[in-house]
């Protein structure tokens, strides 16, 4: 179930794409001709960029509460 | 801290160490020869006939048997290796979605280049002081000059028969 809070759902979003990243990977690994090179540079090395992208941007897109002093 | 570890370290490092694993399998014989249309090309390296380049080298270890593809066919120039596999991408995108030609009709991307065979033989003294390479004073600057082909000038024209693969004598012998 992901979060409410924009922030933590964002967080959540990239950890899950980092993880479909590194099992796309791991599969890939496993595999030995062409198609899995190409699965392994497309789809995973897509995946982790989005998810770590996302995570970079969350960072910078949080916004901080001001002090109520 | 813990976030970027596992949101933004951990990843890279991943990917960095699969991305060399694969690159590095991608460079075996096994995985070039892993397309159907490339078996032939495989078969010539087996070729009993040491006028055949390819075998030759691959048989006499010349090469490294397990990289004997990407050997002589990546480019020793910077960013060779990227273009190598790039290239590579290309034969992929015509085998699954273009028409790929019969194997005998398989042209290279550009004519090869000496640099590629001058990578181990410069300043080998078989190919320095061999007796045709010196028997003309001008053939070695040319050839060094890449004026010259190694190959295609016709004196080490036999690379990769295919077309006559069914009457020739294979070696047996594992590499």
């Amino acid at each position: 179930m992901l979060s409410t809070s924009p922030f933590d759902r964002k967080l959540q979003l990239s950890g899950i794409l980092l993880i479909l990243g590194l099992l796309v990977e791991a599969l890939c690994l496993l595999g030995h001709g062409p198609i899995a090179f190409i699965v392994f540079a497309g789809l995973g090395g897509f995946l982790f960029v989005v998810g770590i992208l996302l995570y970079l941007y969350s960072l910078v897109s949080a916004r901080v509460e001001p002090s109520k002093q | 801290m813990t976030a970027f570890l596992a949101l933004f370290a951990l990843p890279l490092l991943c990917f960095g160490m699969g991305a060399s694993s694969e690159l590095d399998h991608a460079k075996s014989t096994k995985f070039c020869l892993s397309c159907h249309i490339m078996e032939p090309y495989g078969k010539s390296l087996r070729v009993d006939d040491p006028q055949h380049l390819a075998a030759a080298h691959f048989q006499n270890h010349r090469v490294p048997p397990n990289e004997a593809c990407y050997t002589c066919h990546t480019n020793y120039a910077m960013f060779g290796g990227i273009k190598a596999k790039l290239g590579g991408l290309r034969h992929i995108y015509v085998y699954y979605l273009g028409t790929p030609p019969a194997p005998e009709n398989i042209k290279l991307y550009e004519p090869y280049n000496n640099r590629e065979c001058l990578h181990c033989h410069a300043g080998a003294r078989s190919f320095e002081e061999g007796a045709v390479h010196t028997a003309d004073p001008d053939l070695l600057p040319a050839l060094k000059a890449n004026k010259t082909s190694c190959i295609s000038s016709g004196c080490h024209g036999v690379v990769h028969d295919v077309a006559s693969l069914k009457d020739a004598k294979f070696w047996k012998g594992s590499n």
